[in-house]
């Protein structure tokens, strides 16, 4: 009887849970395989460090790496810090929260590359910033803004499409703690940053956590925002990645920047939330 | 100052931002679009000097995306509906069992959404290649399903977890037959759950981008890849920004249905009981 309901629940899990895993487990298997050698297209097939060492050897992959790695890291950073006060602002209801809460939520359906469009036609040469700027008087001519060498554009972007999801996350935690707790602490003589520091951080750590991890994954893969509004002297990661696939044909060599990408979402990710679950203890702390 | 007072002043500088980074750059979008093509809207006129429909025709006439918007909304239907029926066995184990390893298996069905989207599209081409695969529909298709899942598996198991046990067991009692069970216990209850994930898979699907690049490249084009040949080295504004709204538009009309469906989706009201 229970073998059979474990033969059920397996066979229930096929088709949904079981593609995922044959799909991406193989994708992942591709990607990795296909760095040391194996499933080569053209030519032999057989385990080799060359492509790694190739690869490592040149300064065009560190580059991606570690300009992906700030990407990720900034934006991630810069929509939680923006998302924060907005969702202890509408942590209770009042006239107009939810015109507010939908409003700034609205990002959430533009389509990234539509994003991207938008915003570079607002800060393009003649676009409608500049001639703000120069109609204020603040500039006397145009600047240039576009495909900066920073990358501000790009994070503008990141933070501009993400605030709102970090917000969607963080306003739901907030939401949670009961104003008992929040009253208890004042009663107990907290002024509103100890408050802060030392009841709502810590109970929304999770929440907090988990909108870091997901921005910082999708930072550090992005293409469009990097392709549309990014500096050109620099490649994303996933942008080296589809350039050596593409202009080369060069799978094997994708296929290290792919493992080197995987490798920053997931450490990346993870460290970046452990070192917040550290910073909120040592804030409880001081 | 009092607290009512703060709210307003901050509603009021809230408007002001949204202004800027929504109002404004939409505003532009949608100028542009309407550009008539025998004058340029150049430095320094504020509005564009002509304007018509003439670049929204040109568009539809001269580019490939009318190939595109078929392409697009044969695919995300496909995807909506095969999505939905490869999630259901999942969501119904997860949604209705108890089993060890059950937090595991809701873990990783959120694998796709872990993986970076362009080594997921990269590597399934090669693949694919590998395998000898070179149906595009087909592979982005599959691609887009498995991208997808999650949301469905996720939107689907809370609403089999709203099924009552209860019910179900009365209306076995009362000798209801399977089909007459699902009519009136576990469709009221799964009917908000069903659409929505419908919809979501389907707006997604419109939208992506990754794995329609790589496995379309370089004949099959969606809306987005569209949209991203007139963003890369041809850059022409005027089309951009009519495939921009195209692409918008729609997906924001679905998005506020969406959200009322959402809404009605609560436990109270699919229970019968307030």
């Amino acid at each position: 009887m229970r073998l059979r309901r474990a033969g059920l629940i397996l066979l229930l899990l096929l088709p949904g849970l079981g593609l995922i895993l044959v799909l991406i487990g193989s994708v992942i298997v591709m990607a990795f395989g296909q760095s040391v050698g194996y499933f080569a297209l053209t030519g032999e097939s057989g385990f080799s460090w060359e492509h790694w060492r190739e690869q490592l050897d040149g300064r065009l992959l560190w580059r991606s790496f570690q300009y992906s790695a700030y990407i990720a890291t900034t934006s991630s950073i810069l929509s939680v810090l923006l998302a924060y006060p907005i969702a202890m602002w509408l942590r209770r209801p009042f006239r107009g929260s939810l015109f507010a809460g939908a409003l700034l939520k609205a990002p959430l359906l533009v389509p990234g590359l539509v994003a991207a469009f938008l915003f570079i036609n607002v800060i393009s040469f003649h676009g409608f910033f500049n001639e703000l700027m120069v109609w204020l008087g603040i500039i006397d001519r145009p600047i240039r803004m576009q495909n900066d060498r920073n990358g501000y554009g790009v994070i503008f972007l990141q933070v501009w499409k993400n605030m709102p999801f970090a917000l969607l996350l963080l306003t739901g935690s907030v939401q949670a703690i009961s104003d008992d707790v929040l009253n208890a602490a004042r009663d107990m003589g907290a002024g509103s940053i100890a408050r802060f520091r030392k009841v709502i951080l810590p109970l929304t750590v999770p929440a907090m956590q988990a909108a870091l991890v997901i921005i910082f994954i999708g930072a550090a893969g992005d293409f469009s925002f990097q392709a549309v509004a990014g500096p050109t002297q620099v490649n994303s990661m996933a942008q080296l990645m589809v350039r050596l696939k593409g202009e080369f044909g060069g799978y094997h060599e994708a296929g290290v920047v792919a493992v080197l990408l995987m490798a920053l979402a997931l450490f990346g990710s993870v460290a970046l939330a452990g070192l917040t679950r550290f910073a909120v203890r040592a804030g409880m702390k001081v | 100052m009092r607290a009512g007072t703060i709210n307003r002043i901050l509603i009021v500088v809230l408007i002001g931002v949204c202004v800027l980074w929504l109002v404004i750059p939409f505003a532009m979008a949608i100028l542009w679009s309407i550009v008539d093509p025998s004058q340029a809207w150049s430095y320094p006129d504020l509005f564009p000097a002509r304007v018509s429909f003439q670049r929204w025709v040109d568009v539809w006439q001269n580019t490939a995306l009318k190939d595109a918007l078929v392409n697009s909304y044969t695919l995300a239907p496909s995807v909506a509906i095969t999505t939905l029926l490869l999630a259901t066995p999942t969501a119904y184990a997860i949604g209705r069992f108890e089993f060890p390893g059950k937090t595991a298996v809701q873990v990783l069905s959120l694998l796709p959404l872990v993986v970076p989207g362009f080594v997921i599209a990269v590597f399934m081409a090669s693949l694919l290649l590998n395998l000898g695969l070179y149906n595009r529909f087909a592979s982005i298709m599959l691609g887009h399903c498995v991208l997808f899942l999650p949301y469905a598996i996720r939107i689907l198991s809370v609403s089999f977890g709203l099924v009552r046990q209860d019910l179900i067991d009365a209306a076995r009692d009362l000798g209801a037959s399977p089909w007459a069970r699902f009519h009136a216990v576990y469709w009221p209850a799964l009917k908000p759950g069903v659409l929505a994930a419908l919809i979501i898979v389907f707006i997604q699907s419109i939208e992506e981008f990754a794995l329609a690049f790589i496995l379309g490249s370089p004949d099959f084009t969606t809306v987005p890849t569209i949209l991203y040949s007139f963003l890369g080295f041809n850059f022409v504004r005027s089309n951009a920004a009519v495939v921009s709204l195209i692409l918008v538009v729609p997906n924001v009309a679905l998005m506020l249905v969406l959200e009322r469906l959402l809404k009605s989706a609560n436990p109270a009201m699919v229970s019968g009981k307030g």
